[in-house]
Formats: structure tokens, sequence, C-alpha cells
């Protein structure tokens, strides 16, 4: 069976050639092409491992496997660049890659597309109740599961323990107006530049900042009963934004926040320069190393991201899944290794190397995991709170019109009400173009 | 469409044309180029064109729909952005090289010691990869660690940080731009100013013309040929400006270019209006080159 | 400096021009390169350093551990080699091609040269991004995606047009008679390009070469579309992409910068003249 799929690409190849790009077009959507090489090697696909721990995974499983050997594939470590040749592989017919690590934004658009290979059947209700609930829910399109979840992430509000001690605070803030009144507060006694950092900038990270606040103010971006009607335009949406957009206003971030990535939340933060940030776990392991001597881990605390009072926590989710290629020749063998990789005993051993957080929630109570990984403890109640963003076959454009009108709200270019009045019709005429 | 006749006559030329060897040897020469060309860029080009008249989205051809891509990519306002920043930054661009690189020009007409090296210093930023200078400008721009937002402020000229306001953004462009190829078109018109003879200035000089009235009267017309190719390259390619703006501003700057790529590449919805945006670069560009050429009078060096 | 007022033999006037023209000069020298000098100060310094603020990274004491992070990178020396191959290919390719077809436009006569030569300039007209879709998709079904091909066939495409244009200008410089001369002594037109031509062009080819190396040596659009492992990317996609999962190592950045930019730096201070005079060589003549 697959060796006939085989043939046939190879004559479609030929056929179509060079300067046939119509027709290539057409013929690639159409048959696809064949995943795997041929060569008995499943390929799997993720970006960058920093940790270098992957391939030490990928080694042991590959000691245990039988007729089959995995070859692991470097995608790019930037998750839009990443995002973008895969689409533009499967676009052109899948490429070679059978099982891909992804983002948990992607799973809708390339399922959409029947880029992905439904594994409802092998992966019953019974096995997804073992994960927590966010990473689930970024998997399902149209009442079907395209993956296993692999790792999470969720955002958390970092604040100075020792300042905050200092000022006279022995708790965390957790509303959004008890954090900005101490963070004025302790930046001015203690003399540190700024009070609070996020991701500002217009890009995905802005979403995920954005989203914690319309959220944590009882709005949403989709009905969470109909994935098909725009709820933006809520006065709890815009109140959220008004939020975010009053903090800069304030002066209780700087004005730079607009620009603000990652990469710049973390010298503010860890380089004495914040009293309060918002970023994701990873940012805890970076304390006291040797970039970032000035602020030791035990001077900052984890707590979930601040609410208004009267809503639940929520934090975006964050995090990746593994999904197969629906074109690859080997299904039942790309099954085994995401079951594998996903497997507690994987999920621990990566948690504890890689400081990874598992999927599984049973992990959550592991000793070992908590010792290594001291986020865990903290931010517990802000992980298992985690939501996803909305899930559609066209989240790219979705995600593109919200990175402009947040941004702009940051930037105090655009009100919170228009923000979200001209959310409600762009996503409704996006979600509308999906039908 | 034709007659018989001038059909006739017209097959009587290119055989004619094809049957003299040393014009089929030219030919022949040429093909191999024009075949490279004609196959890896002019098929995507015109395939881009066939699919701006359609609903084409990235995964699937669509059906005819006329101009309705260009009329909503005329409504979109990321285009019609994209479309006044490109405007803005290609003639803010052009305009300060220009007269910039004109003024060093002619200040470097002249043998002085250390030529060597100033036209060696000159040309590194325009060597410079364009993505990678994008990249440390911004390290330089952002608001913590950057040395020129943290000395702008400090000095009063901005109160804010470069990097999240837009005019801010633009303007940074444009000056990078403008350090990155003013010595490149300083180096053009200083070469176009020393072909110009000394006599000739000479000349104007013993008939009492004064600085201005020689640069007025001999420098520029003489020098108008140089002018016009170099200022045609740099508004082209400024036109078409990519890279530069979606490093250096982090995505926030929209042009023509980023446009495209968004909708060819990012957007699963403006697909067919981004190649309509594609077809509007190539074409605007075209007129552009046409205004140079009939209207200022420019030669292409393809006349003899 | 001071033995500049002699060359120009001035008066006492005429000196006071000279030391405001150097001071000018040295102002235009150090403007066009205060940001490479900035890049490669923050190359020198630790990451801590470099992250306080502006006036730290310029007291800091030198390190090298910047240098240590890409040199020990495989993927970044991997780059290095894949840039040079890249852009070595696709100027030899250029060159090859484009110098015939130069020739025959230069020197020879025929009815659809301008046609011929729009075709070609209208090239460099079309934005680049514009067309990576159709192209990827070309690519894949002729099996060269993920490949130095890839590469090196869009970017002699765009690079072709100026290789054209510049050995045109160079062509119609060189004397005609000598290849007249040739052509009556029996040889044909090949030999004349070849036993003529090419060695008195040779300078103006080289030239070429120089820019269209560097033309090669800087895309990033295509490589950074078309391929997808380490082992195939070129410099310019590598250095903005030293980043962990979340936040980008900015002193890797800036010694990656100073790596790849030495090779240009020497280049350019060795050929200054000769690029000069092959980037003017299209637009003096006219």
């Amino acid at each position: 069976m697959y060796a006939g799929r085989q043939i046939n690409r190879r004559d479609f190849l030929k056929m179509s050639g060079a300067g046939l790009a119509g027709a290539a077009l057409l013929g690639g959507t159409a048959c696809g092409g064949g995943g795997g090489s041929g060569s008995g090697d499943l390929i799997f696909a993720m970006g960058t491992d920093t940790s270098g721990t992957l391939q030490g995974l990928i080694d042991k499983f590959n000691k245990q496997s039988e007729g089959f050997k995995v070859t692991y594939q470097e995608m790019p470590t930037d998750t839009g660049a990443y995002f973008d040749k895969l689409r533009t592989q499967f676009q052109a017919g899948g490429g070679d890659i059978d099982v891909i690590g992804a983002d948990v934004i992607w799973p809708a658009q390339f399922a959409a597309n029947g880029w992905l290979l439904d594994v409802t059947d092998k992966f019953p209700k019974s096995e997804q109740s073992q994960f927590l609930p966010g990473p689930i829910n970024s998997l399902l399109y149209d009442s079907k599961i395209y993956g296993v979840p692999w790792f999470t992430d969720a955002g958390l509000l970092y604040y100075r323990a020792d300042l905050l001690e200092k000022s006279g605070y022995s708790d965390p803030p957790k509303t959004w107006d008890e954090m900005q009144e101490m963070a004025v507060k302790v930046a001015k006694d203690q003399k540190i530049d700024y009070g609070f950092v996020f991701q500002g900038d217009q890009y995905e990270g802005g979403v995920c900042n954005g989203l914690e606040y319309i959220w944590t103010n009882g709005g949403d971006v989709l009905d969470p009963n109909d994935p098909n009607k725009v709820v933006i335009d809520s006065p709890e949406a815009a109140a959220g934004l008004a939020i975010e957009q009053g903090i800069v206003e304030d002066g209780v971030a700087p004005q730079a926040v607009a620009t603000y990535t990652e990469t710049e939340t973390d010298p503010a933060f860890l380089g004495n320069k914040a009293v309060f940030a918002r970023n994701w776990p990873y940012m805890y392991a970076l304390a006291g190393t040797k970039d970032y001597p000035d602020v030791k881990p035990e001077m900052i605390g984890v707590a979930p991201v601040p609410v208004t009072p009267g809503n639940g926590l929520a934090s975006t989710l964050g995090g990746w899944n593994m999904l197969i290629n629906a074109q690859t020749d080997m299904p039942d063998e790309a099954w085994e290794f995401v079951s594998w990789m996903t497997s507690e005993q994987a999920q621990r051993q990566r948690a504890i190397s890689a400081s990874l957080l598992p999927t599984r929630p049973a992990l959550y109570q592991d000793k070992e995991i908590r010792e290594t990984i001291p986020v865990i403890v903290e931010g517990e109640a802000a992980l298992k709170n985690a939501r996803s963003r909305p899930v559609s076959p066209y989240y790219s454009d979705m995600s593109l019109e919200m990175q402009e009108q947040f941004n702009g709200v940051v930037k105090g270019d655009i009100s919170p009400e228009d923000a979200v009045s001209s959310l409600q019709d762009s996503l409704t005429q996006i979600v509308e173009a999906g039908q | 469409m034709t007659t018989a006749s001038t059909e006739k006559k017209r097959r009587g030329a290119l055989r004619e044309e094809f049957g003299n060897p040393e014009r089929r040897l030219a030919y022949y020469m040429i093909l191999p180029s024009l075949v490279i060309i004609l196959l890896i860029a002019f098929f995507p080009i015109m395939y881009s064109v066939v699919l701006s008249f359609t609903d084409s989205t990235v995964t699937a051809f669509g059906s005819f729909v006329g101009i309705e891509n260009y009329v909503e990519m005329f409504q979109n306002p990321d285009f019609l952005v994209g479309l006044l920043n490109t405007v803005i930054f290609t003639v803010g661009s052009v305009t300060l090289e220009f007269v910039i690189g004109l003024g060093i020009a002619l200040a470097i007409n002249r043998a002085f010691r250390g030529r060597g090296l100033v036209r060696a210093a000159v040309l590194v930023p325009w060597a410079f990869p364009t993505v990678i200078s994008a990249v440390m400008w911004r390290l330089m721009c952002q608001d913590q660690i950057g040395v020129i937002d943290v000395v702008a402020n400090k000095l009063g000229v901005i109160s804010q940080p470069i990097l999240s306001d837009n005019t801010l953004l633009l303007i940074s462009c444009i000056l990078i731009d403008t350090w990155k190829t003013t010595p490149f078109m300083a180096l053009l018109l200083l070469a176009g100013l020393q072909t110009i003879p000394a006599d000739v200035y000479e000349a104007a000089r013993v008939d009492g013309a004064n600085v201005m009235q020689r640069f007025f009267r001999i420098t520029m017309p003489l020098l108008k040929g140089t002018i016009l190719v170099a200022v045609l390259f740099r508004t082209l390619d400024a036109y078409r400006v990519y890279d530069l703006f979606w490093v250096f501003s982090g995505q926030q700057l929209d042009s023509l270019s980023t446009f495209v790529f968004t909708g060819v590449r990012i957007s699963q919805l403006l697909f067919a209006q981004g190649n309509a945006a594609s077809v509007f670069v190539f074409v605007t560009s075209f007129l552009i080159a046409l205004v140079f050429i009939k209207v200022f009078g420019m030669q292409t060096s393809t006349e003899e | 400096m001071a033995s500049a007022t002699t060359t120009q033999g001035a008066t006492g006037r005429g000196s006071i021009n000279a030391i405001l023209f150097y001071v000018f000069l040295v102002l235009f020298v150090l403007v066009s390169l205060f940001p490479l000098l900035w890049v490669f100060r923050m190359s020198t310094v630790t990451k801590s350093d470099l992250l306080t603020s502006p006036a730290v990274t310029l007291t800091a004491s030198p390190v090298g551990t910047s240098y240590s992070t890409v040199f020990s990178n495989p993927d970044f020396i991997q780059a290095l080699q894949n840039s040079v191959i890249v852009a070595g290919t696709t100027t030899v390719i250029c060159l090859f091609f484009g110098s015939i077809c130069a020739y025959s436009i230069a020197r020879l006569r025929f009815r659809f040269k301008g046609s011929v030569m729009t075709i070609i300039l209208a090239i460099s007209f079309f934005p680049a991004v514009a067309i990576i879709a159709p192209l990827f998709i070309q690519f894949t079904a002729v099996g060269i995606i993920n490949t130095y091909w890839a590469m090196i066939i869009p970017d002699v495409v765009f690079a072709l047009p100026l290789t054209i244009w510049i050995l045109v200008a160079f062509f119609r410089e060189l004397p005609r008679d000598l290849e007249e001369a040739a052509k009556v002594d029996g040889a044909t037109t090949l030999q004349a390009f070849r036993k003529v031509i090419v060695p008195l062009a040779a300078p103006g080819v080289f030239t070429t070469a120089i820019l269209t190396f560097i033309h090669a040596w800087n895309e990033f659009l295509f490589a950074n579309t078309f391929i997808f492992d380490a082992a195939h990317y070129p410099v310019t996609v590598v250095i903005p992409n030293f980043a962990t999962t979340y936040t980008t190592d900015y002193g890797a950045q800036a010694a990656g910068a100073v790596v790849v930019t030495i090779p240009l730096v020497i280049l350019v201070l060795i050929f200054q003249r000769r690029i000069v005079s092959g980037l003017t060589a299209g637009a003096v003549k006219g």
C-alpha cells in the first residue's frame, strides 16, 4: 500500500517538473506527498533543543524499538519561523516529516487542512483524562483529537519576595489593583526602576499577555459553548485591556514594554530593575546564574497572574504537543513513538533533566520533580488553570489582528473599547471565512 | 489579427534575423541566461498574477473573481499604511542619500591622502548583510541596553522608547538606510563627477561664472545621467524594502513587501490579496522606471 | 594628518580648509563605522554587563565568551561553510552565463536586444517575497528543497541581472578594434570572445565576481524559506536565530555579526578600488 503511494508520488514529481507551478500547487494539494524517506527511519521535527536532552531521549527510544529508528530533524528555535516552515512544507505536499513537535496553537490550523492524522481511536477519552485539560483542549478540533500533549507552559506572576518583605508585604498580590499599588510602593521604597514588566510587543507573546487581562476580568474571545461566536466586544474584555493600558499609562510598567518580548523581560526582572514580571516558568531557572548574578532564586517568588475580584484564575496556556503527519508512511510506528515520548516515564525524565513541565497531573506530586523544578510548587495553581488560546483553523489571522490591537492598547494608541469592538468585527469576519 | 501579407513579411524578417549566423549566435549566447530567468522567475511571477485574480487560498486554487482582490486590498488599512510607509521611506531615504551623497562626492572629488581608506570604510556598511545590520540596530535602539535609545533620551532628543513608536521606527528605518547606502550613492556620484573634464570648469570660471552657477549650469547637467541611474536603482530598491522593516521594527512597521509576505506566508485569508499586492509592487516599480526613462530622459545602457 | 597640508601644497587659508576637510572626513568615516565598532564592543563583554546598560557595556573589561559561544557552536561553523559554498557557486554560475549573455548584448547586433534587456531588468523589479510560495512548490516538485540548490538557483536569478548589467558596461568599454583584428585574422566570434575579450575583461569580470559574491553572501529570504535543517543554513539565517526557546543571546549575535563581517571587510579593503569601479560602471556610462 505504501509502496503504491511512493510510485504515485514519483510519477507525479516527474510529471510536474519545474515551471509547472500551477499544476504543482493543485497536484500537491490533491495527491499530497508521501512522508517518510522509505529507509525505515521515522523523522521527528522539533525546534532546537536548547536543553540538550532530546537527542538522549530519542537514542533511548531507538535502543528499545524494533524495526525502525527515529531521526531528529532540527527546526528553527523561533516558533513563528518553525510554524512557517511546517506550513509551507505541508502546502507543498507534506514533506518528509512523520512526527511533529508542535506549539499548542497549531493543531486546529493543521487539522482543518487535513494535514494531521486523527488519533481519536488510539487516544480514547479514558486516556485523555490522564492529561491536563488545557493541553488536551488545544488538540481538539471538530470533536476529534489530533495528537498528545507533550509538555506545558503557563503565564506566571514573578515577584521579588525580598523587596516586598522590606516594604512590609508578606504575600504576593491577588488582584491587579493590589499588584499595581504594591509595585509602585516597592519600586519607590527600594529604588527600583520599574514596578512591573510584561510582554507587550506585537507578536504572539503579546496576545498571551493581552488574553490574560481579558480572562481575569471575565471576558473571552470566543463563546466557550459555540466556537463560531465571537464575544470579545464585552465590557469585561474592555475592562481587562483598560487595566493593561493603565499599567503602562500610570508608569507602573515602562513605556517600552510595548516592545518587550521574553528577551527583554529577563534582564529587566533578573537584572534588579523590576519588582514584578509576568513570564513563563523558564525564567525561574535563570535566577542567580552567571548571566544574572544579582537576583538569586531565594529572592523571587511565583504566583498566579492577578485577577479582578470575582473572577477565577487564568493563565495563557503554552507548551508543546506531538502530532503525526497525515501523509506518513509509518502511522503505527509514529504512534508508538508518540506514546513512548509522552508516557509518564519519559515526561518525568524530561522534567528532571530539562525542567520542562509535564502534561500529566500525576507527575505534579512526584517528589523528585517538585525538588528539581521549584516553580512547579508555587505555580501549580496557575499551571492547572491555564487556558488555551482560541482554537480555530484561522488562528494565525486571529493572532495577527489581536497582536496589532493589543499592542496598540499597550502603546496607548487605541482605546480598550475601540480595540475590542474592532476585534469583534475582524474576528467575526475570520470565523465566517472559516465556515 | 494580422493580414496574410504582413504575416508573411514578419516571417521573412524573422527568418532573416535567425538566418544570419552572427545574429543566431547572439541569441544562443543570450539563451541560457534568459532560460534560467524565465524558468525560475517568470513563471512564478505570472502565477502570482493569475492568483491575484482568483479567490485562491494557500491550499486551494480558487475561481476567477476579477479585480475583487485589488478592490479589497485598497480598502485594507494595513495595505494603505504599508503603502504610505513605503512611499515615505522611499522618498525620505532616497532624498537624504542623494543630498548627503552628492555633498560628500563634491567634497571628496579631489586627490587626498587616505582616499583608499575612506573608500573602504564607507563600503563596509554597504557590504554588511542587511538582515544582520537590522538585528544590530534593533539592539542599539533597545530601551535598556541600547546605546542610541539611552543617549537620545538623556539628551532629550526623544522622550519615549524608539522601538514602541511607529513614527520613530519609520524615521529610524530611513536613517539606517541612509547610513547603509549614502556611501554607495556618494561613490556612484563621485565616479560621475570624475568623468567631467576639468577644462569645462576652467572655461566657465574664465567667463566669470560663480560657484553656484558652475554647479547648476555644468555639474548638474553633466551629472544627470549618473544621478538618474543611481536614484532609480535606489528608489526601486527602497520601494521593495522588506528585511529592514521586518527585523528592525520587530514586525511592527508595515511596508508593501511585509504586507505581501504576511499575506502569502503567514495569513491564511489574505493570500490572494498578498498576490495582488505583489503584482501592484511589480507594476508600480515598472511605472517608476518608465517615468525615469521617459520623463527624465534617462538613457538605458542597452541603447547604442 | 599634518602632512596633508604639504600634499595640498596650500597657503595658510588652504591649510585651514584642509584641516576642516579632514575633520569632515574623520566624522564621516566615524559615523559610517560607529555602529560596527559598537557591535564589536557588544561582542566582547559578558552577557550580564551587556544587559546592564550601555555605559557598563562601554567600560566593561573585554572577554571572549561570546566568541567561544559562536565558535563552539557547530551550527555556526557549518553555516559559515554553507555561506561560502552557496555564495561561491552562485558567483561562478552567474559569471559563466552572465558574461556570455553580456558579451552578446554589448557586442553583437540583433533585433530583440531591447526586449531581452527589459525582461532581464524587469526581474529585478519584482518583490522576491511574492514568488517564494510558487518557487517552494517548484523546488519541492523537483526535489531540491532543503538543499544548497534551493538557495543557489534563486540567488542566481536575482543576481544575474546585476551581473549582466555591470558586465555589459565593462564589455562596452573594451576597444573594438582588437576583436575586429582577431576576426580579420580568421577567428570566429566565439574565438574572438575567448582569446581577446576574456583576458581583457578579466578585471571587470573579477569586480563583478566580488559584487555577486557579496550579494549572495547577504541573502536571507530564500535561505530562510527553503531550508529546514541546520546542516544547510547560511550565516544570515543562523545569526538572527542565536536564541534559546524563549530568549535571544545578544552577545553571540554580535560576535557572529563580527565574524561574518570580517571576510567582507577584508574583501572590501583589498578590492575597494575595483568594487567602486564595478558599482559605477553601469551608472556612469550612460
